[in-house]
């Protein structure tokens, strides 16, 4: 057996996480789709011949928890026929992937002949094929209606593309940039690919099997260290989903029983209501992405990302339910079904460990338009990222953050920048800027939403909205108050002013029409009266705090 | 030629190298005055001047300096410490948050302890400002006389030191940023004023913008530093040329500095490359990478022809978009601290004792162990001959932290964790490497590996194993590259214009005036700093993209490119990077190439000092030989007895076979039992791996070029 060296899994762990930066690094700089190199709506990461995690680059963590899973998956399906030099595609729902539009590319690595680990990167595509462009889908039921299933599939053999099926898959997805796009995410792998072989080269197989497992067993323990932290038992939380796309006024809960035992921990979704009729579904691994992510949130940010952090963590999601949507439902808003279970998650734990939780964050409500750029005559795709992105919630010492967006990114998507995004769609942006009053007073004060008005530029414009958090603000902890709410509001030349539902397909949208978007800001944290006067102060100047507001719920200014 | 001084001001030394000209250039250090680092200047001139035989008043001695060229990191230290100017900005209305949010980014995603930086203007000091151009430049709304009128009032009322201007789309049309910035110099004459499209007309609006406000952050500052300075050295009488270091690797005068202060800001390790270079050349090299390792953070470039360029950086999460050297630096020094994470993996930094307390062997209170204790204990350090015998090292203390901190916890002897501890650090400083190199699409294994400060070359031979480099150098100037550096830059400034097109229908006339008008910027900026015809040069480089990809590549267009008005050289120029960069091309797919920015960088080269080269002494460096003491070998995981060689007496052609230890005054070599040695021409250490057919062949080089 090889001995293990203390000091070469030091070595191996920062070279596993250069790796996947690395190849995260290639697909930012060359792809094409604003949703992927300005977003950074994809993840890169690494796995053993077993599709056990060794580390990713998780850019948007809602998508990284289902690349082990099908890695594995495809491991199986393939058997013996995996290959030097083949490329497989993946994005199929109903066999572990998490959303129709998230396409992941997988490249098996060989050293001296074996199957040693694999590359992958997987990102969101601007299309998918589907009734809609772009893939959000409100009035979809099921799969066929949002995408182009992808189930395991070789494109390229041993080097050798399979034109055949390359042109099956491109035939069926409406833009072109989706194809250079995913040989950016083949690029990404290539890379991932020769820097393995070179390590393998240095250090030998036999050592790296070693080692990885170690590395595992370390992370195991610094996973475990946190978990023994809180104490012992059964904690209950509930988050709420609000509208499913078809149905006005529905409503639904997701119901988590988290239970921890020495150093284990499982979160049970059980009592989750049932699925939709609509597109308001999770899949397993978006399901448990968010689970995950939201969990990492509350330990040690240095925790390494490999198998061992997942081994004292159990996720139980029955099929059939709201967060695991049985086949062939339709589930593309799952992704977004992250806000209310991290909602879920916080609420359980808050009392619990009081000290390691935020107050809630603002959801996602966001919108997609697709339309002709007549000036330039070109067709354009955009999502309306900058819009889109409320605050954090506040935690006990710490301010939420501003303009930070969705718990599911926490920061990792980007707002398109202004010049950019004029010249790549025909609107104008006239104001995008922190909104007075919007953060969720306390103590400790949530992080600030953003007001956002554009014109529209198009005259054939299609806007999608996919979200929520128009009807129930982020929560408040201790004392802190709630956030405030989402809300889109169009205002056509007519004067005419359309609110369009959360979930909404509006078309025809003309020229000259303002859209007008506030993203809310987070909950805050503790009594509103006993926040710092000269912060308040400094924030009543700076007009992010009106003098109103201040005296009614901070009580008075200059009392310190 | 007169006297060149090169005057590098660190964090603890203020280094200086004096180029005589008839003579071996001398190095001096002395220590830093951070509050006013002039007086260190002035300090070290006054030493100079007073060290020569017979000695001088310092009047004398810089009658004859005819060049100081200073690098200088007072503008980095105002950003760092959030010691700049009280600052304020003009935008657009509906937009003044935009440097605040810095696009609603969060570096650390999953830490919610992890809080925004504080803007470089408060929010009541940002103002929006009514009127706006479209995308192509075309005025939709006039400039608002009355928001302008508004927010100087509430500036003068401030007493705010610098104003920022930057509009939505003016780096398509700068008209209304012009003028705002006349109504600005009206009405606050005094006022250190910015103007976005003065400083970078280029598209992106934040990139644009945060580059604007953070020269108007730094730009009073140092205004303020370069008046104290002249006066100083006009009082001792120098009437010479001051020339200040940039960030892109150039030097500029005073006057040009003190309007585009954010030139400087990443200026502390930008000389290293170039001086890199020039020791590389003497092994007929023109490609090399320079790591400098040094008491808290180690950086690494590479030169491939040229230093390799950049066109923007980071400054305490600011974002700086101005055209630099691609430096990278990490958090790994000698005084970097070793510790066990929780999962009891050892790591190494970023965390440094810095100079106070300093590692455990200073003996000045630190307990905590660093590679620095750990380079003792493993035998590379002497105790009594650390920094040329001017300061004892506790090997005792050493060990007790290493042993309570590190081997303890691991289960592991001291020697063992010590080794461990410099395994780890040697390790973080490869992936450095590897950021420079792999990731930019080099190979680390084609380049020589240019070794300085003075704690790099224990390091260089683990690292160079690591990344399969087989040949370095460690110059005898190692621990003052920078100053050597600061005398061989050129003039340099460059111009960038956003120019949007397809390249296959490139309005030619058009793309030709863009160019012409920087290349004549350029020229007269020359022209007022002396530059005549004959030494100036003009690079032209596009930034291009396939159609609809958001990222461009930088890459250099020949000039006869441009004068045949060629769009296919240029398309294949651009091709050729691309993959190099990323693995791949389009270019058998013909994917459309369009053009986004045209840049201009105009060169004014300056007379560099000569170094003089030493005879051929013959192989045998018995004469230079001191001793022997136990060193660990990492090869052979053990320690065993290595010869010591004292550097000052080691002659051209001398040649030690490792592993073996050299000393000098402010440096110490390991050559590895996998290394040769062999110093060249210039004096510097050239370190082959064993088994070359030609071990000798970097002296041989050397004298090639010597003849």
């Amino acid at each position: 057996m090889t001995p293990i060296d203390p000091i070469l899994l030091s070595v191996y762990a920062r070279n596993f996480k250069s790796i996947a930066d690395e190849m995260s690094i290639s697909v930012q700089k060359t792809t094409r789709s604003p949703i992927l190199c300005e977003a950074k709506d994809f993840v890169t990461g690494l796995y053993d011949a077993g599709g056990r995690m060794l580390e990713q680059m998780e850019n948007l963590p809602i998508l990284a928890f289902s690349l082990a899973p099908v890695c594995k998956y495809i491991r199986e399906f393939f058997g013996d026929d995996i290959h030097e030099g083949d490329v497989i595609f993946h994005n199929d729902v109903f066999s572990l992937g998490n959303q129709n539009n998230d396409v992941a590319v997988y490249k098996p690595i060989f050293f001296e002949g074996e199957l040693v680990a694999w590359a992958a990167a997987k990102g969101h595509q601007a299309d998918i094929g589907g009734a809609v462009a772009g893939g959000y889908n409100p009035n979809a039921t099921e799969v066929w209606q949002e995408a182009l299933r992808i189930p395991p599939v070789k494109v390229v053999e041993q080097g050798r593309v399979r034109r055949d099926v390359w042109d099956l898959i491109f035939a069926n997805i409406r833009l072109d940039i989706v194809q250079h796009d995913l040989r950016a995410q083949m690029g990404a792998c290539t890379v991932g690919e020769r820097r393995m072989q070179a390590l393998l080269r240095k250090y030998g197989r036999e050592n790296f099997e070693a080692h990885k497992l170690a590395l595992f067993d370390a992370t195991r323990r610094m996973m475990e260290a946190e978990i023994e932290a809180i104490p012992n038992g059964t904690y209950f939380g509930e988050g709420h989903v609000f509208y499913d796309g078809r149905h006005d006024g529905s409503r639904f809960t997701i119901r988590v029983r988290i239970q921890v035992e020495d150093r284990h921990i499982t979160f049970d979704y059980s009592d989750t209501d049932p699925q939709t009729n609509g597109f308001v579904n999770g899949t397993f691994t978006s399901s448990a992405s968010a689970t995950m992510l939201t969990f990492l949130q509350m330990v040690n940010p240095e925790i390494p990302h490999n198998d061992g952090m997942l081994q004292p963590i159990r996720i139980i999601i029955p099929e059939g339910t709201l967060l695991n949507a049985s086949y062939p439902k339709a589930t593309t808003f799952g992704n977004h079904l992250c806000p209310p279970n991290a909602d879920a998650i916080i609420r359980a734990l808050a009392d619990v460990i009081p000290e390691r939780v935020t107050a809630g964050w603002n959801n996602l409500l966001c919108s997609l338009t697709t339309g002709t750029d007549r000036a330039r005559d070109e067709k354009y795709v955009d999502i309306f990222f900058m819009g889109m992105k409320g605050g954090s919630g506040a935690m006990d010492g710490t301010d939420g953050y501003d303009h930070i967006g969705m718990i599911d990114a926490s920061g990792g998507v980007l707002d398109q920048d202004y010049e950019m995004f004029e010249q790549q769609t025909p609107h104008r942006l006239i104001k995008h800027e922190y909104l007075c009053d919007s953060a969720g007073p306390g103590r400790w004060r949530g992080g600030l939403g953003t007001e956002t008005i554009y014109e529209i530029g198009s005259d054939d414009t299609q806007l999608v909205t996919f979200g929520d958090g128009d009807f129930e603000p982020p929560f408040g902890l201790r004392g802190g108050h709630a956030g405030t709410l989402n809300r889109i509001c169009l205002t056509f030349p007519d004067g005419r002013e359309v609110i369009p539902r959360n979930k909404d397909l509006l078309t025809a949208v003309p020229r000259g029409t303002r859209y007008h978007q506030i993203a809310g800001g987070g909950g805050g944290y503790g009594d509103p009266r006993l926040r710092d006067r000269d912060v308040l102060a400094r924030e009543i100047r700076d007009g992010i705090v009106s003098p109103e507001a201040a005296r009614a719920v901070y009580g008075d200014a200059h009392r310190n | 030629m007169g006297v060149k001084i090169g005057i590098d001001v660190g964090g603890t030394f203020t280094d200086f190298l004096v180029a005589w000209g008839d003579r071996e250039p001398e190095i001096f250090k002395v220590l830093s005055t951070p509050s006013d680092p002039s007086l260190g200047v002035l300090d070290g001139l006054h030493r100079i001047a007073a060290s020569q035989q017979p000695p001088q008043d310092v009047n004398t001695f810089i009658g004859d300096v005819d060049t100081i060229v200073h690098g200088t990191t007072v503008t980095t230290n105002a950003t760092l410490t959030r010691k700049g100017a009280k600052s304020a900005l003009l935008t657009t209305a509906g937009v003044r948050d935009a440097l605040e949010m810095r696009r609603g980014v969060r570096e650390e995603q999953y830490n919610n302890r992890y809080t925004n930086v504080t803007p470089l203007v408060p929010r009541y000091l940002r103002a929006g400002v009514g009127g706006r151009v479209d995308r192509d430049g075309r005025e939709l709304d006039a400039l608002r006389p009355d928001d302008l009128a508004d927010a100087l009032e509430l500036f003068r009322q401030e007493g705010v030191e610098s104003v920022s201007i930057c509009f939505l789309n003016a780096f398509a049309n700068p008209a209304h940023e012009q003028q705002a910035a006349a109504v600005v110099r009206a009405a606050m004459p005094h006022v250190y004023l910015t103007v976005s499209t003065a400083l970078l007309p280029s598209i992106r609006f934040y990139d644009r913008l945060s580059t604007t406000a953070l020269n108007s952050y730094v730009g009073p500052i140092l205004s303020r530093y370069l008046d104290q300075l002249t006066e100083r050295l006009r009082g001792v009488g120098f009437r010479g040329t001051l020339l200040i270091m940039q960030s892109n690797g150039g030097v500029m005068v005073p006057e040009v500095a003190r309007d585009k202060a954010a030139l400087t800001l990443l200026s502390g390790p930008a000389a290293g490359p170039g001086a890199g270079q020039v020791y590389a050349r003497a092994h007929g090299r023109d490609d090399c990478i320079v790591v400098d390792m040094g008491g808290t953070s180690f950086e690494a470039s590479l030169v491939s022809g040229a230093p390799l360029m950049v066109n923007e950086g980071i400054i305490d999460r600011h974002r700086i978009a101005l055209p630099m050297l691609g430096i990278h630096t990490i958090g790994a020094g000698g005084g970097s601290l070793g510790w066990i994470d929780e999962g009891g993996l050892l790591r190494m930094g970023p965390q440094s004792a810095g100079a106070d307390p300093g590692p455990a062997c200073y003996g000045r209170g630190g307990t905590l162990p660093t590679c620095t204790d750990a380079n003792l204990v493993l035998g590379y350090l002497d105790p009594d001959f650390f920094a040329g015998g001017t300061m004892a090292l506790d090997l005792e203390r050493a060990r007790c932290a290493i042993g309570q901190h590190v081997a303890a916890r691991l289960g592991l002897s001291i020697e063992e964790a010590a080794a461990g501890m410099y395994r780890v650090v040697c390790n973080n400083m490869a992936q450095g490497i590897r950021e420079v190199s792999i990731k930019r699409g080099f190979d680390p294994r084609e380049f020589p590996l240019i070794v300085a400060g003075g704690a790099g070359p224990i390091h260089s031979c683990l690292i160079c194993e690591e990344l399969e480099m087989p040949f370095q150098i460690v110059p005898r100037e190692s621990s003052i590259l920078c100053a050597v550096g600061m005398l061989l830059g050129d003039l340099i400034h460059d111009f960038v214009r956003t120019h949007v097109c397809r390249l296959e229908h490139a309005d030619w006339p058009a793309l030709e005036r863009v160019l012409d008008e920087m290349t004549a910027a350029g020229r007269e900026l020359l022209q007022r700093e002396g530059i005549p015809e004959q030494h100036r040069s003009f690079q032209v480089k596009f930034d291009c993209r396939y159609l609809k990809q958001f990222h461009e590549v930088s890459f250099a267009v020949p000039q006869a490119a441009i004068a045949a008005r060629d769009a296919g050289a240029i398309a294949r120029a651009f091709h050729l990077e691309h993959n190099r960069l990323y693995g791949y091309s389009l270019e058998e797919l013909r994917a459309p190439v369009e053009i986004i920015n045209v840049r201009v960088q105009a060169i004014g080269r300056t007379d560099k000092p000569e170094f003089s080269r030493q005879p051929h002494a013959g192989a045998d460096p018995a004469a230079a030989r001191r001793g022997e003491r136990p060193a660990y070998l990492p090869g052979a995981r053990a320690f065993r007895s290595v010869p010591i060689y004292d550097g000052h007496r080691l002659r051209h052609g001398n040649e030690i076979s490792g592993p073996a230890i050299i000393e000098e005054a402010t440096t110490t070599i390991f050559v590895s039992e996998n290394f040769d040695c062999v110093t060249d021409a210039l004096g510097s250490f050239a370190l082959h791996r064993k088994g070359r057919a030609d071990p000798a062949d970097g002296a041989h080089g050397a004298d090639h070029d010597a003849h």
